[in-house]
């Protein structure tokens, strides 16, 4: 029966799975809000085109605290949820990538 | 005697496999759900980028129009209402129970909070005429026309879904309450949780592609 592997993420019932959880979020959610005036800040100064790739990036970045502390990726053991999160990912990038190789292509018809 | 005890604690121990178990499919379950909800958004997403690769111009006079501290200052409370949701899930878990509920209403209001904002936020574009298909809107160029069409769309579309996480709480409230979530049997309620935050990062990536363009 101890074989059957449920790769760690397993809770037992009345143990709290995660230790040091208040301060953890909270220290988390002032880096989200100071990541927040960071975009807030960038927007307003001319960078071209890094403008996007910036606030893309810083959002990325917040989504990436929330995913790994606030919903507990970070300490997901199981490795399905190692998997179907970058496959979902990959198959999103690549919708990107044929939607922008289409419209860059499309050439002649207007 | 001793085969009794070893017999109680096989038993126990099934128990507590079951229970992993559930739990494991029923969060496998959820992030199932969760990466299709990505995918919705993320089709919107592509959308707006392809549009505003089109229409650069028209999308920057467009966002210019939109209430820039508005929108910042929703950021900053569906964040905190994020912090507030992981605190009370791990509240419950620690058997912190009025903690626990006191920090989910505070969520919940946060969440309410968020949608009156974004109610005047509407309210003041269609006092100005700015509203799908109306005349002062379809007067306009193009790029603006798509970029409010999708302004609506998503954030609507956004805010339905905190509508929704906000009826879902309210549930995990009443359940909390009637102590059938607790210290031992809060799956449901961080599955809930794990749909708030869902919530959250998709308006991470609407903040700045609808407020901050340059």
């Amino acid at each position: 029966m101890s074989s059957i592997d449920f790769g760690e993420t397993a809770v037992e019932p009345g143990k709290k799975p995660h230790g040091t959880e208040y301060r953890t979020y909270t220290l988390v959610w002032m880096g989200l809000v100071i990541l927040t005036g960071m975009t807030f800040s960038f927007a307003g100064m001319d960078l071209g085109g890094w403008t996007v790739l910036i606030a893309l990036a810083i959002a990325g970045t917040k989504s990436g605290l929330v995913l790994n502390y606030f919903m507990h990726l970070r300490s997901e053991r199981l490795l399905i949820f190692r998997v179907i999160i970058p496959l979902v990912m990959a198959v999103f990038l690549v919708f990107i990538l044929l939607t922008f190789a289409d419209l860059a292509f499309r050439g002649g018809v207007k | 005697m001793i085969l009794r005890s070893f017999l109680e604690m096989d038993e126990a121990k099934t128990f507590v496999l079951e229970e992993t178990r559930e739990h494991t499919s029923a969060k496998l379950g959820m992030w199932l759900f969760i990466l299709s909800e990505l995918l919705l958004f993320g089709g919107m997403f592509i959308l707006y980028s392809a549009y505003r690769y089109k229409n650069p111009v028209d999308f920057h006079h467009a966002s210019r129009e939109l209430d820039v501290l508005l929108g910042t200052f929703n950021t900053i409370i569906l964040l905190t209402s994020s912090l507030s949701m992981a605190a009370s899930i791990s509240a419950l878990q620690r058997g912190q129970r009025r903690l626990s509920m006191v920090l989910l209403v505070v969520t919940m209001a946060l969440g309410l909070l968020f949608l009156v904002d974004k109610g005047f936020e509407w309210g003041t574009k269609i006092e100005h005429g700015i509203y799908p298909n109306s005349p002062t809107l379809l007067a306009r160029a193009k790029g603006e026309i798509l970029f409010y069409g999708l302004y609506y769309v998503m954030t609507g579309l956004h805010g339905l879904h905190v509508l929704v996480g906000i009826c879902i709480l309210c549930g995990m409230l009443i359940f909390i309450a009637k102590d059938k979530l607790n210290q031992t049997r809060f799956v449901p309620f961080e599955n809930a949780g794990l749909y708030w935050h869902l919530v959250d990062i998709i308006w991470i990536f609407l903040y700045p592609l609808f407020y901050l363009i340059t």
